[in-house]
């Protein structure tokens, strides 16, 4: 996997660069705001994880802080497969929400019998429209978004970010 | 325990549909003037619960506590119940279900449900932004889903694959509904027709969908009133249209908890649908008209499978067929729909309920012949919700 820059943009795209939270197209990635932090940390090592429940054994998408099956506080992170079939997809050339690219393609991923993650609504991105076909093998990859901005006492602390899509295995 | 009192809605008005030059609480007065000149035995003092379904209201127009605004814009005085709740689409119906536990049981005799949404924005894109926090946003809307049609096409594509639906049978469904919709007053789309060729020969949305596959967004205010039977009667001369049976179910937020085997099958909906048969007393074969939710034309071919008005991937033909026409097996969404009267989030629902309800009292303006029981339908979120509510001319028993 390619080696992760320092992020180019601090804000909101959509606000030339001002930071308002609630225009954020990204998620809090920081222990400050997220007690899920360490997803975004393994997503930095370019592994896909989530939470396990050690008690009865389920696998949560999205990871959290219990289980959604018997409210366990008992979790450990557990990696994913990162490779999946496109199921079927779609291509958005107008009307992508600022801040992603057109087009702007989704697809809906399979991960096999066998993955406690069944299904998920995935971007693949580095995509030519009409180059994607049901059936196509993709991986999983990461990459900078926008960082944010954190007032801490008197201070500004920049929040770098990484966000996750797919990519056609060639 | 108290003997139960029975719920029924008494009637409503709605505000004009669209674009509108107007403010979201300009629109709330509108609604509830409607529903005045619809109930002329309606005292705003009659009114002691208030509940206002919204999504964009805090986004949008700055109104998060919305329902003291509300109160002031109305001249009410609730002393039972005054909140707001939202659950997107389904906003004003989950509204209903509340208001229905609460008449009966006795904590309030007269509600007025609104629902209302200001969508359009000075700019175009905050419109299409918002929809960014209406998904699950950290995970599903991180991977760039806003405005919902990308989403259904994906599950347009899916039902076409596994059931053999085509294009040809989408377009029926917006051309009755369109064909509906064209003498409502308050639609977004009043007085617009649609042809098959028309609705074939539109640009495309999202592959498989063209225009006329996709409902609108629209700014707009609906308003009903739910009351106890007794104070119905003091208010209203017309037929008693009861809050027989509801059922909303939800499992999941976002993608990676789909329930279906597929994105064409939505076990969820099934399951709504078969609390609100059971709680109403009644079968799918009992309905003689239904408003189901056709934020896109697929959407209304599955609810048609899902709810038992036809067998599961039949829905395609089931609609070409004629069978949701005022003269077919099961008409659905005779004032147009969401596809045709268009789409306020919150105001939807108790538009589509007030809707029964004048067919039920035998006073629409497509009316359905000596219709007995009807039933309305929301789905909420990226499909992640379903809220049936049906209603009869009888309580039950």
């Amino acid at each position: 996997m390619a080696e992760l820059q320092k992020s180019e943009i601090v804000g909101t795209p959509a606000l030339n660069g001002t930071y308002i939270a609630e225009m954020d197209m990204w998620p809090f990635e920081t222990p400050e705001f997220n007690r899920i932090y360490p997803f975004y940390d393994n997503l930095r090592a370019g592994k896909f994880t989530t939470t396990r429940c050690k008690k009865c054994g389920y696998v949560a998408y999205p990871p959290g802080v219990i289980c959604p099956k018997c409210w366990s506080e008992e979790l450990e992170w557990v990696e994913l497969p990162q490779r999946a079939k496109v199921e079927t997809f779609t291509e958005t050339q107008a009307g992508a929400p600022i801040g992603f690219e057109s087009p702007l393609i989704m697809a809906w991923l399979t991960f096999g019998e066998k993955s406690p993650l069944k299904h998920l609504l995935g971007r693949i991105i580095h995509c030519k429209e009409g180059e994607l076909k049901e059936g196509d093998e993709v991986k999983f990859v990461v990459f900078n978004v926008p960082a944010h901005p954190i007032e801490v006492k008197k201070e500004t602390k920049v929040c770098e970010r990484v966000y996750y899509a797919f990519e056609r295995v060639k | 325990m108290a003997q139960k009192k029975n719920a029924v809605i008494v009637g409503g008005g709605t505000s004009k549909f669209g674009v509108r030059q107007a403010h979201l609480l300009d629109m709330v007065q509108e609604a509830a003037k409607a529903a005045s000149e619809d109930i002329p035995g309606l005292k705003p003092t009659d009114i002691d619960g208030l509940i206002v379904a919204t999504t964009m209201a805090g986004r949008h127009s700055s109104a998060l506590n919305t329902a003291p605004l509300v109160v002031h814009r109305l001249g009410l005085k609730p002393t039972s119940i005054c909140i707001r709740l939202d659950t997107l689409c389904a906003g004003s119906n989950s509204a209903i279900i509340v208001a229905k536990g609460l008449v009966e049981s006795g904590i309030s005799e007269v509600i007025l449900v609104t629902g209302v949404e200001k969508v359009y924005m000075p700019q175009r894109w905050e419109t299409n932004y918002t929809q960014l926090a209406v998904n699950d946003h950290d995970w599903d809307s991180a991977m760039g889903l806003g405005v919902p049609p990308p989403f259904f096409a994906m599950i347009a594509k899916m039902h076409m694959k596994r059931y053999g639906t085509t294009k040809e049978q989408m377009a029926h469904v917006s051309v009755v509904n369109y064909n509906y919709g064209v003498s409502n007053p308050k639609g977004h789309f009043s007085g617009r027709t649609l042809t098959l060729q028309e609705a074939l020969e539109a640009r495309i949305i999202a592959d498989p969908f063209g225009l006329y596959d996709c409902c609108p967004l629209s700014d707009g205010a609906s308003a009903v009133i739910i009351a106890s039977e007794e104070r119905a009667k003091a208010m209203s001369n017309r037929p008693l249209v009861y809050l027989r049976g509801t059922g909303q179910h939800a499992s999941h937020s976002m993608s990676a908890g789909w329930p279906g085997e597929t994105l064409a099958e939505w076990p969820h909906l099934k399951k709504a649908g078969e609390v609100a048969y059971k709680n109403a007393k009644l079968t799918p074969k009992d309905i003689d008209v239904a408003q189901v939710h056709d934020c896109f034309t697929i959407s209304e071919i599955i609810e048609c499978e899902e709810l038992g008005f036809c067998k599961k991937g039949e829905g395609g033909p089931f609609v070409a067929s004629g069978a949701i026409k005022l003269d077919g097996e099961l008409p659905v969404n005779t004032d147009g729909g969401l596809l045709s009267v268009g789409h306020p989030f919150g105001a939807s629902g108790a538009r589509q309920s007030l809707e029964i309800c004048r067919q039920l009292q035998g006073r629409a303006i497509n009316q359905v012949k000596g219709a007995k029981f009807g039933l309305a339908h929301n789905l909420s979120g990226t499909c992640s919700q379903h809220t049936v509510v049906i209603y009869g001319k009888e309580p039950v028993k």
